[in-house]
């Protein structure tokens, strides 16, 4: 007989595992993102007692005990911010001193250049690549035409009364259209194989680039009247429009430098074997694909130089800045109001460059053709 | 086989001599020299005319008459009898100074950002990207402005300044700080330190023989640190103390002796290092992510700690994405602070392009000198970059 002594095994089941810390919803993305740690937590808290004492009164000061409504500085009553100011200035920071019965002239211009701008965007692949450039090369002149309206038969305003934020945004388009066809210039002639082109474009490219803006500017204004025959009066804004051109150009043509580099040299075989001419070769298929490896800098490009137009102030231009100084200075607002007048003009520049920025990533979106992952 | 004859290639009318590409070249290039001689002989002409009409005297000699203004500011010792080649100098050690400032604290609070982008705390992370955002897309003269006129103009007068001890006191008329004097123990204390550092070189190049050899891993940081800290301590117990301090003291309606920060350098230190800081936070992002994820996933596996995947894979490849970017952040900080001239600091811009153009009215000559110093000290910072960039860069199969 055999011992048949050894229990039968009995099945225990073990106790369940307790539910996993979930995983998803608020309190899981806390703990991920913010409490994730000793070291993480005590950051988190100092970070949000920090914001805690800023925010609050910021704000109050911002908006909840501001002034927004009246015309003059006694309207400013409360402790808070005095928008008056801003409201008070506010055709003068956006207009200069253009006169009232011919502000359309200057909503003309913008509305143009908003035209043509967007047009890539709705115009016929047919007529595109006919009209854009046309359009874009032509703006400038077309827009001081408006603006001058001594060609048009409209009332002459002198330049000295152009300013403000307009006059910003004028300059630094006008300059940006010509600037950018003018440094592909400059990089072709730095590639080329004429040893003569290509030194005077390197020390062009390398002027440009090498020296401060402020120096451009200031040889605009000091130098470069000597340079013209005697007495000739070229405008001031037209000599800074030369000098923003050239430092546009200059930049232009190094951004493009990197382009070419992309580019595989294939390319120019290929297009060699179809018997393409130099220029054929350079506009039909280098060109586009220049352009498009190059995009984000060249729009990086055209924001630096846009931010640079606050710099004419220092030459005595009128523009946004420059009017907002001399609005802080004015005897019937000696209120001190900088930081609103800075909060505000800080405020414009920063919707106009964060905007061109997200265009710049749309478009380098919708041009990436490549296979990066 | 085709009986057929091949039609032979009519080769009786070569190119004409005008399609040679060679010739070609040659002849845009003498048309490019002879517009550009043209251009250049007009501007001089003009130029020369112009001169004649103003009045306008030319030559150097201008550097050796006195100047005879004074300058809020010079590391150097001037006053209004100096002659215009001193308010060059002035103006440029000014120039140095600021710029050295910028660009170390610059390259610290990007490097800050750039990294916190990358945190796990998701608050640290999005004020990176604010801070970035912010900073980069307002123009640079605005926060100068911003600075020197609404926030240090709003300091307390020298009466209240605020006060840290006894020793740092900041109001309206700048920052005060103590200044070291130096003592009878100075000599031991300087010789100390050099002796430190070369101790601390030699250590280095033994730690990194015996690791190669051996495969032993010295603590190189915490005996360099140790080095450091030693060996003046000792120098000091022996020789005595170093150096005194002068301490700020407010005598009347300001503060006399000590170090004075003047508001005009702290709002553009200031300025150019919050704006140049968002670029190179960029910067570094951009270097960071161009390493590839595969080698952070390679070094965790080897059992690495983050501090070392960091340290030993991260950074050293991001280097030679930063480095470049980091080269032509620093030249556009120099090149930034001419925009002193707005508030009145005086580099050189603002001293020999402003007030000694407008006193001698040579602009030819001050505008060149200006240029060629310009020129000079981004050269300066291109050569040092590059040697660094040699030293990260990646060293390929030969």
């Amino acid at each position: 007989m055999m011992n048949n002594s050894t229990p039968a095994r009995v099945f225990e089941p073990k106790p369940s595992q307790p539910a996993p810390v979930s995983t998803t919803g608020p309190l899981a993305w806390l703990r991920n993102n913010l409490f994730d740690g000793p070291v993480n937590s005590a950051i988190t808290v100092i970070i949000l007692a920090f914001l805690l004492w800023v925010i609050p009164p910021l704000l109050d000061w911002l908006l909840w005990s501001a002034d927004f409504s009246g015309t003059t500085q006694s309207d400013c009553t409360s402790a808070g911010a005095c928008w008056v100011f801003i409201q008070a200035w506010s055709q003068q920071l956006f207009y200069g001193s253009f006169p009232d019965a011919e502000l359309w002239r200057i909503n003309l211009s913008l509305i143009l250049l908003a035209v043509v701008l967007s047009s890539p965007y709705w115009l016929p692949h047919t007529l595109r690549n006919r009209l854009d450039l046309a359009m874009l090369v032509v703006y400038p002149f077309v827009a001081i035409a408006i603006l001058d309206g001594r060609l048009l038969g409209l009332e002459y305003v002198s330049t000295d009364f152009w300013g403000g934020f307009s006059l910003n945004l004028l300059l630094a388009s006008a300059s940006i259209i010509l600037g950018m066809p003018l440094g592909f210039l400059w990089a072709l002639g730095r590639r080329s194989n004429m040893p003569m082109a290509r030194s005077i474009s390197v020390i062009l490219i390398e002027f440009f680039r090498g020296v401060p803006v402020l120096a451009l500017f200031f040889m605009g204004s000091v130098m470069l009247p000597l340079f013209f025959p005697e007495g000739t009066n070229v405008d001031k804004l037209l000599r800074v429009w030369i000098v923003l051109t050239l430092f546009m150009a200059g930049y232009m043509a190094e951004v493009y430098r990197g382009g070419f580099q992309a580019i595989p040299a294939g390319q120019y075989e290929a297009s060699a074997a179809l018997g393409l001419s130099y220029w054929q070769t350079t506009l039909l298929v280098i060109l586009p694909q220049v352009i498009k490896v190059s995009m984000p800098n060249i729009l990086a490009t055209s924001i630096m130089l846009f931010k640079n137009t606050t710099f004419l102030l220092i030459i005595g231009i009128f523009e946004v800045l420059s009017t907002a100084q001399t609005a802080l200075t004015n005897s019937n607002w000696l209120g001190g109001y900088a930081t609103e007048a800075y909060l505000f003009v800080g405020v414009v520049y920063w919707i106009c460059c964060f905007g061109m920025s997200r265009v710049a990533a749309n478009i380098e979106k919708k041009l990436d053709t490549s296979h990066k992952s | 086989m085709s009986g057929a004859k091949r039609p032979q290639p009519q080769s009786s009318s070569a190119p004409a001599f005008y399609n040679n590409p060679h010739v070609r070249a040659v002849f845009y290039q003498i048309l490019l020299v002879c517009t550009l001689g043209y251009l250049f002989f007009v501007i001089i002409a003009n130029t020369l005319a112009n001169m004649e009409a103003r009045g306008i005297k030319t030559g150097f000699d201008f550097l050796t008459t006195t100047a005879g203004f004074d300058i809020l500011m010079s590391l150097i010792p001037y006053d209004a009898t100096g002659t215009y080649l001193d308010t060059f100098f002035v103006g440029l050690l000014n120039t140095i100074l600021v710029s050295i400032i910028g660009i170390i604290l610059a390259t610290l609070l990007g490097f800050v950002m750039g990294v916190a982008h990358f945190s796990r705390n998701w608050l640290v992370s999005r004020l990176a990207v604010a801070y970035v955002e912010t900073f980069r897309n307002i123009p640079l003269l605005l926060q100068i402005f911003f600075w020197y006129f609404a926030v240090l103009a709003a300091l307390p007068s020298a009466r209240n300044s605020l006060n840290l001890a006894d020793a740092f006191f900041l109001n309206v008329r700048g920052l005060y700080l103590p200044a070291p004097v130096e003592e009878a123990g100075a000599t031991l204390f300087y010789i100390a330190i050099a002796v430190a550092i070369a101790a601390i070189i030699w250590f280095r190049r033994y730690a990194k023989k015996r690791q190669d050899d051996e495969g032993v891993q010295l603590p190189v940081w915490r005996i360099s640190l140790a080095i450091l800290v030693a060996l003046p301590l000792l120098a000091s117990l022996f020789g005595g103390a170093p150096f005194s301090f002068e301490y700020p003291e407010l005598r009347g309606f300001n503060f006399r002796g000590g170090i004075t920060v003047i508001p005009e350098l702290m709002a553009l230190a200031l300025a150019l290092t919050v704006y140049t800081g968002a670029f190179i936070a960029e910067a570094v992002r951009a270097g960071i992510q161009a390493v590839p994820h595969g080698q952070t996933e390679a070094a965790r596996s080897i059992g690495l700690k983050e501090s070392k995947i960091m340290k030993l894979i991260v950074v050293p490849q991001a280097m030679r994405v930063i480095v470049p970017l980091l080269n032509s952040e620093y030249q556009s900080l120099v090149k930034n602070s001419t925009l002193a001239t707005a508030i009145g600091y005086p580099d050189l811009f603002t001293v020999f392009v402003g007030t000694s153009l407008n006193q001698t009215g040579q602009a030819i000559e001050i505008v060149f000198m200006t240029l060629a110093v310009y020129f000079a000290v981004n050269m300066t910072i291109s050569l040092l970059m590059n040697i660094f960039n040699r030293k990260v860069s990646l060293v390929e199969r030969k």
